[in-house]
């Protein structure tokens, strides 16, 4: 066991890898997390799409939408970015580290929703796109204001002096976090899940709550 | 520990068959026997089984065991002490499985159930304004020392009741038949669930009744601190009977309504919360 300044809110480090003062570290909240997400990119791996039953409208018709060919491989190719960068999101030791994974995040929803062929699906990905976009401002200037404040970025160090992050940084970060990826905080992220093809759309939903619950566990550390 | 996770689903379901008891009695209506739903459970385990043409089977069926795994997950977290931020994030993963168990089959009932999911996540924020108060209160968010803070200090059901009230809307909302149960709403026939059938659908019910426990146990510890197995088992029943008279005197929101009504009264609560920081 590895010495966390701040244990009492994801347990007691389990593995520790140093790097200077950028220090990579599983605590059992974070271990959890990234299994998690191991776990749903392998489903979205080795998983194939459901074939979405749509009614045919004005009649009692059904058929059956179908993922195929380059949009099936395009799609899962997203899915699996997205879940690679959540990993990285949620284990992350680095402040600066975690906002670039939660913006990966961000274009890789923004890629597994856009290609859907699907004028509504395609609206709602360009508005989140715009509100992702806009989101980076924020979770870098946390990261920015962060490493003005206190000279590090070290999540390890600065949960050993916390409280460190000025109120501002922490602020914005989770702000940041919410424009990224929080599913509650548009309607449209919701239209977004109607699009077809389960174990990628999933995926949308399983980053924006690991790198909620990241960001949580950050904020209380520093 | 192994007695807990054999007995856990038990008491589950036969809480959740309470519960429904409860409601139909208060209702004017019969109402099944308390034993309804391990009878279910039973009765689905040895159904015929079989996936859609339509699904996406991996997820199909992952999605069963990964329910099942995250509430027995959240249960050994509350018995042996862990962290409170490990045991709120399975609380909003329940989402995920919500999503997924809908989306996996390809059905249009289902997939509304799953949306439905999504849509009302918001509902699941005031656990972060609970875990910031109860970690401002005391110091750590590790369960085992919420609870020696309050065989020290009483229960915290008093001194923060603004985040006892958010954490019983909270349990409130996982509840079926209550106001905000819109993902399971009798429009969308058995919501994201409509496709699981046979021993998938005994997995999700298992899954439901290691839900239960961890939820009411979780509550009592959480806001009353530690007791006996049998005062335990009491106060559980008191929270689940609270709650069951919630259930049978408010009609079921619409999804839209269900998600305001929840974000305002939880704005309010924070706000409470950030008052009572202030005064402190």
């Amino acid at each position: 066991m590895f010495e966390l300044a701040s244990s009492s809110i994801g347990g007691q480090a389990l593995f520790v890898l140093p790097f200077g003062d950028i220090v990579a570290y599983f605590s059992p909240f974070t271990a959890a997390l990234f299994l998690f997400a191991l776990i749903f990119t392998l489903v979205c791996i080795y998983s194939r799409p459901e074939k979405s039953m749509d009614i045919v409208f004005g009649t009692d018709a059904l058929y059956a939408k179908e993922v195929t060919g380059k949009d099936l491989h395009f799609r899962r190719f997203m899915a699996i970015a997205c879940g690679i960068a959540t990993m990285g999101a949620v284990t992350s030791g680095d402040v600066f580290n975690f906002t670039l994974f939660v913006s990966m995040v961000g274009v890789c929803i923004i890629g597994i929703t856009a290609s859907v062929k699907n004028s509504q699906v395609q609206n709602t990905a360009f508005n989140y796109g715009i509100v992702a976009m806009l989101a980076t401002i924020p979770l870098f200037g946390a990261a920015a204001i962060t490493l003005a404040a206190t000279g590090t970025l070290s999540i390890w160090e600065l949960s050993a002096m916390a409280p460190a992050m000025p109120w501002i940084a922490r602020a914005l970060i989770l702000v940041g976090v919410m424009g990224e990826g929080m599913a509650p905080f548009y309607v449209a992220k919701a239209e977004l899940t109607r699009a077809p093809g389960a174990p990628y759309v999933l995926m949308i939903h399983v980053s924006s709550l690991l790198m909620f619950l990241r960001v949580v566990e950050i904020i209380l550390t520093v | 520990m192994i007695g807990y996770l054999i007995a856990a689903p038990f008491l589950g379901l036969l809480y959740m068959g309470i519960h429904r008891k409860v409601i139909a009695r208060i209702q004017g209506r019969p109402g099944p026997p308390i034993w309804q739903e391990i009878l279910h459970t039973l009765k689905f385990s040895f159904k015929e089984t079989w996936i859609p043409r339509s699904a996406s089977k991996i997820l199909y069926i992952g999605i069963v065991f990964i329910a099942i795994a995250i509430w027995v997950g959240a249960l050994y977290l509350v018995l042996l002490g862990g962290s409170l931020l490990m045991l709120f994030g399975i609380y909003m993963l329940q989402k995920l499985v919500e999503h997924g168990t809908g989306l996996s089959p390809g059905s249009p009932y289902s997939k509304f159930g799953g949306i439905r999911s999504v849509i009302s996540a918001s509902s699941e924020l005031p656990l972060f304004a609970v875990i910031a108060g109860i970690y401002f209160f005391t110091g750590s968010l590790m369960i085992s020392d919420i609870i020696q803070y309050q065989a020290d200090n009483g229960p915290l059901l008093f001194s923060l009741l603004p985040a006892a009230i958010a954490m019983y809307i909270i349990t409130l909302s996982k509840m079926h038949y209550g106001p905000f149960s819109i993902i399971e709403a009798k429009e969308i026939v058995s919501g994201y669930r409509t496709e699981h059938f046979g021993a998938w659908r005994a997995g999700l019910e298992i899954s439901d009744g290691i839900r239960t426990v961890v939820l009411l146990m979780t509550f009592v510890l959480l806001f009353w601190g530690a007791m006996s197995p049998v005062m335990l088992f009491i106060a559980m029943l008191i929270i689940l009977l609270s709650m069951s008279f919630v259930c049978a005197v408010s009609p079921m929101l619409s999804p839209y309504d269900s998600v305001t009504v929840q974000l305002i009264v939880i704005v309010i609560l924070v706000a409470w919360m950030a008052i009572l920081g202030l005064i402190a």
